[in-house]
């Protein structure tokens, strides 16, 4: 089987997990919107919390995965690995948006103000601006070896951060709420929110999947393409 | 009092469905250029 056809089998499949995701998040929509009760403290903007949360735990997935797959690119030099880390970064930079625009959505009747300067907030956008910078490098460098180790070594520094991210309401005085489900203690959220959320993750966890799939089959066309060439000169 | 902000709520689930869509198009739509080339 070629690269191209082994990419186009990937991308048919990562067509149907999407496509089966993206149905769950409509499905969560309605759960959420239409059978999960209203919080009162905060009233409806409370129910931001069933995108929000799950987008932030896809993305730093995302971007975990990413560092795993660059120490693991490092070691093996297999350009398959390079291919499936940068997708995963791109798919964790798509979840980032979700994160940064629906966060200052509920921040601003919340707290009144769309944005602080908070621990949480801030290093979040510094994780989403080092793998936007990431994929601008992957971008610019042409040379294929060159280019795994460069973006592998950002990858790794990024691995370190994203714990770094989840611990930043613990280490520092934050205006963001701490979790109510990882934490070492029982979650504290009703049933009915609770099932909400959990169902909302496992959404989001299966949509990673299915966008992770298309871009790393897309990465593997393009790979295609560049062999295709070097073959013809 | 539970306060009225159902408007945020909703902004928030629009903003999100456009972005995941249209991650979801535009993945798509460079598969599908990537395979005519």
């Amino acid at each position: 089987m070629t690269l191209r056809d082994r990419a186009t089998r990937i991308a048919r499949a990562g067509t149907v997990v999407t496509a089966v995701a993206l149905l769950g998040v409509a499905g969560v929509y309605v759960r959420a919107l239409a059978f999960t009760p209203v919080e009162v403290a905060q009233g409806e903007a409370q129910k931001i919390f069933y995108i929000h949360v799950p987008a932030a735990w896809a993305g730093l997935m995302a971007f975990f995965i990413t560092g795993l797959l660059s120490i693991l690119y490092l070691w093996l030099k297999d350009q398959r690995i390079d291919i499936a880390a940068a997708a995963s970064a791109e798919v964790g930079v798509a979840f980032s948006v979700v994160i940064l625009t629906t966060g200052p959505i509920w921040g601003k009747p919340i707290w009144g103000a769309w944005w602080t300067w908070d621990a949480r907030l801030t290093f979040t956008l510094f994780t989403f601006l080092l793998f936007v910078g990431y994929l601008v490098l992957r971008g610019v460098l042409t040379d294929p070896g060159i280019r795994g180790r460069f973006s592998a070594v950002i990858g790794i520094m990024a691995l370190v951060l994203v714990p770094f991210v989840h611990l930043t309401v613990y280490l520092f005085r934050t205006q963001h709420p701490a979790p109510i489900v990882l934490k070492p203690s029982r979650p504290s959220l009703p049933s009915e929110m609770l099932i909400t959320l959990l169902t909302s993750v496992g959404v989001f966890t299966v949509l990673y999947v299915g966008f992770l799939m298309l871009r790393y089959a897309l990465g593997l066309l393009r790979e295609a393409r560049e062999q295709e060439l070097a073959n013809d000169s | 009092m539970t306060p009225e902000n159902g408007g945020f709520m909703v902004a928030a689930y629009v903003v999100a469905a456009v972005i995941l869509t249209g991650y979801t198009v535009s993945l798509v739509i460079r598969i599908r250029r990537e395979r005519r080339r």
